[in-house]
């Protein structure tokens, strides 16, 4: 047990104008689960990239299994023994299971020929050996998230991994799946002696499943401590820096009149399928609807058609009693709705635009902005910008500079202010803190719920569950565009999860 | 909104000319020239006399409408390679245009021809923009390929329905009326009153794009078109019209140089001043007030080595490689210059931890 599997001597990592690692050393022991958790920025994927080879360290050694690593680069960290599954998943969605694993080692049959049924062969031993079941000859892309999980784990077994490093597993995956990867880790450490490093920051599941925890802050490692003598709490105040409240929300208030109905509605998504199937729901003032599903089963497309960045195929979206079916969203933001889109690169900003840019668009035509219909009054714009630069406390280097060069988080600050300061009377919330680390989402949270608080309705979607829980006065889930049940609190995270893998709550009719 | 002034493009701006003009002079030297006899020559085709002057002031004008009309389209993210077209037929419409009303006031003639040139232009350029917005077909291509439609529309039009009388004279069409073209400011000179509507046209175009709110959401389209339509902007038709503005600034051009020059169409109107214009947009990196001060200089390049080439005898093609060196570097220089950025940041970074490590061990 204290056989060292992995060192870390003095580690050091520059990047341009960021130090992502600074002076990390840190002993992961054979045959235990090490979380490593810290906010966004923190240095945790950068350090496990130099130990996957895929960052050169500008300092420092690494040793794995006592031997230094002299050449940084991923194919010598797999022939040393270490595998890593990403965030995102490096398969090809066409091929088979089998196909997957084998790839880059694939068995021959005459030196030229790929040998498929040895491929599978070579696979059913691994599912067997290891006890992860799955279908060797089936497609990748009809797999669930889980199970194509299941599939980058066994990539990694298959290349002789026996350090296993886990990049956020549980980001996508339902609390079932959940629990069923934490059996698997707990499987592969006690029959095999694997050792394996998560990255999270949800902490609950490093209390589940690890034997120790590392927690980094600024890319230093700050403490590393027995699971078993820390908390939560604990943990979270080592994350950043100073004791966390995660306080209570106030929520005052009775939900009023309806201001968002969907009636039978039905979106298809960019390959022509059917993604929103036939839904209804209704939001009211003073009201967040919260959306809990896994991605990809409808909820993007629904928010997309609600605000006009999508045409709907058939059934109404009706914005505070007017038909806002098929509008395009400038006339549907002109109906009193405010939008934080997803995927804030793509959609909710200008990357080559500055801050003050950034923070005007959709407002560029109110008066204030505007003299005579046309002028800008680039003073008054300018004003307004460093106003809401400072109420909702984003930091960087001013509002001159573009929005490119922030972090994630102040981006997503700047989508959230612009937004907010709409003053809509309905808002539609997606993945309000994804990227965002922890001080930062506190805010965020605190700012919807004052908009709740205000009478706004809000529909709120997010892959953090517990945002959802945390926020929501009523949770659907949606699975495969359907809702699959609908709850008011206390929410039970079991039925919730359960409903997201499509089990249909039973005779009571979803939503209004 | 404030831009600061941009050092850093200043900088590589001029010592790409530089460089530009000292392979310039290496290459001069290999053929036999002296190289500081061909450049002086060169200044002194340029300003040596009132009539050189004109022609660049004039030639200056050309490039800063065609630039800005490249930067209108490209302020939006649309880029379009086809002024050539857009200024052809602007010049050989808006000519036969006052051919036809000959007999009228020049008060109905002209701006019944800059009507025409404008609309040919902007209609010639609606078509790939309404292409590119609508069905997604790329501009670049679209443009391209229109641009050799339009010099054959022009050619046939020259040479068929529109020739003049004149048996000697193949592929143009009637002169003018004298009574409709524009006054020369400096006899001999290309130079016309052209030039008084080319400022205004400019200082237009300029405060649109940097002072207005449209312009303001121009620019919000050519950055992330997805998030401008998200933020509430009419997309699709704030591309299509500056397309088409794009393609009437073109034609518009087209018609100042047979009013103010030609006096006639013929396929010599443009060699090729839509691409020069373009090239200066891209050296400007799309910058409007750079494109009028790059005009001024290319123009003078290119005069002066016309001049050059008569009194010194060193053929004017220098102005070409010149002009292509500076794009070659102007090119470059981004990348260049991040690299150099990223070095020394690193070296810094590098710095910090083992200054950090010696406070350690102290």
């Amino acid at each position: 047990m204290d056989e060292i599997a992995v060192r870390f001597e003095h580690v050091s990592m520059a990047f341009p104008g960021v130090l992502a690692n600074d002076d990390v050393s840190l002993d992961i022991r054979k045959g235990e689960v090490f979380a490593l958790v810290g906010e966004n920025g923190a240095g945790k994927s950068t350090l496990m990239n130099v130990l996957y080879g895929i960052n050169t360290p500008t300092d420092g050694k690494v040793f794995i299994r006592g031997q230094e690593v002299t050449d940084f680069d991923p194919k010598t960290a797999i022939s040393m023994g270490v595998g890593m599954v990403h965030q995102h998943f490096m398969l090809v969605p066409s091929f088979t299971v089998a196909q997957n694993i084998v790839l880059s080692r694939e068995p021959r049959r005459g030196r030229i020929f790929f040998d498929n049924a040895a491929a599978e062969r070579k696979t059913r031993e691994l599912v067997e050996e290891y006890g992860l079941e799955v279908d060797p000859a089936a497609p990748v892309e009809e797999l669930s998230v889980g199970l194509q999980q299941r599939v980058e784990i066994l990539k990694t077994l298959y290349r002789g991994a026996e350090i296993l490093i886990l990049d956020e597993p549980t980001a996508v995956l339902t609390p079932q799946e959940t629990e069923e990867l934490f059996a698997v880790i707990r499987r592969v450490v006690r029959d095999r002696g694997m050792t394996v490093i998560i990255i999270t920051h949800k902490l609950y599941e490093v209390m589940a499943i690890s034997d120790r925890v590392g927690v980094m802050r600024k890319g230093r490692l700050v403490g590393v401590r027995d699971t078993a003598d820390v908390d939560e709490k604990t943990l979270a105040s080592m994350m950043v820096g100073r004791p966390m409240l995660y306080d209570e929300l106030e929520k005052t208030g009775v939900p009023g009149e309806e201001l968002i109905r969907v009636r039978d509605l039905a979106v298809r998504d960019n390959r022509g399928l059917l993604a929103v199937d036939h839904l209804s729901l209704s939001v009211r003032a003073g009201e967040v609807l919260g959306i809990a599903a896994i991605e990809g089963n409808g909820q993007s497309e629904l928010l997309e058609a609600i605000t006009g960045m999508r045409k709907p195929e058939s059934g109404t979206v009706t914005i505070r009693g007017a038909d806002a079916t098929g509008k395009s969203p400038g006339e549907i933001r002109a109906m009193g709705l405010a939008h934080v889109p997803e995927d804030r690169l793509a959609t909710g900003l200008s990357r080559d635009g500055t801050v003050t840019e950034n923070l005007l668009a959709g407002k560029q035509r109110q008066s204030q902005f505007n003299r005579f219909g046309f002028h800008q009054r680039t003073s008054t714009v300018e004003r307004y910008a460093r106003e809401l630069y400072e109420k909702f406390d984003i930091r960087g280097a001013g509002t001159d500079v573009t929005a490119g060069s922030m972090s994630g988080g102040n981006m997503q600050k700047v989508v959230i202010a612009r937004e907010f300061s709409f003053d809509a009377p309905v808002l539609i919330v997606a993945q309000p803190t994804r990227g965002v680390d922890v001080g930062a989402i506190e805010f965020i949270h605190g700012q919807i719920i004052d908009r709740r608080n205000h009478g706004c309705a809000i529909l709120l979607c997010s892959a953090d569950l517990d945002e959802v829980f945390r926020l929501s006065d009523r949770i659907i889930t949606l699975y495969e565009g359907k809702i699959t049940g609908e709850f008011t609190g206390p929410f039970s995270k079991e039925e919730i999860g359960y409903r997201m893998t499509g089990s249909r709550q039973d005779e009571k009719e979803a939503a209004v | 909104m404030k831009k600061r002034f941009n050092w850093g493009y200043l900088v590589s701006l001029l010592l790409s000319v530089l460089l530009a003009f000292a392979i310039g002079a290496v290459i001069l030297v290999i053929a036999g020239f002296d190289p500081l006899q061909a450049y002086a020559a060169m200044v002194d085709g340029a300003f040596s006399n009132a009539r050189h002057i004109g022609d660049f002031l004039e030639y200056a004008m050309v490039l800063c409408l065609t630039g800005l009309a490249c930067v209108l389209g490209s302020r939006v993210g649309i880029f379009n390679v086809g002024g050539e077209g857009q200024l052809l037929l602007g010049a050989v419409v808006s000519c036969q245009v006052g051919v036809w009303l000959a007999g009228y006031s020049a008060w109905i003639a002209i701006p019944a021809a800059a009507l025409a040139a404008m609309a040919v232009g902007g209609f010639y350029a609606l078509i790939p923009g309404w292409l590119k917005v609508k069905v997604k077909v790329n501009e670049v291509i679209t443009t391209i390929m229109l641009n050799t439609i339009a010099a054959s529309i022009c050619q046939y039009l020259a040479k068929g329905p529109w020739k003049n009388t004149n048996k000697n004279m193949v592929a143009a069409t009637e002169k003018l009326d004298p009574r409709f073209w524009f006054k020369t400011l400096i006899p001999g000179s290309g130079l016309s009153t052209a030039i008084v509507a080319a400022v205004v046209i400019t200082f237009l175009t300029w405060y649109v794009m940097q002072k207005t709110s449209v312009g303001y959401e121009m620019k919000l389209t050519g950055q992330n078109p997805r998030f401008a339509f998200f933020s509430g902007i009419k997309t699709d038709r704030i591309v299509i019209v500056c397309m088409v503005i794009s393609g009437a600034m073109c034609g518009l051009v087209g018609m100042f140089r047979v009013y103010g020059v030609e006096h006639l169409y013929r396929s010599s109107i443009s060699n090729q001043y839509y691409f020069e214009g373009l090239t200066v947009a891209m050296i400007a990196h799309y910058d409007p007030v750079t494109v009028i001060f790059l005009s001024f200089f290319f123009a003078v390049l290119k005069i002066g080595a016309q001049g050059m080439e008569l009194s010194a005898g060193v053929p004017n093609q220098i102005y070409l490689i010149i002009q292509t060196v500076i794009i070659f570097f102007m090119a470059a220089e981004s990348g260049i210059f991040a690299s150099l950025r990223a070095g020394s940041q690193r070296r810094k970074a590098r710095a910090d931890i083992r200054r950090k490590e010696g406070e350690g061990h102290a």
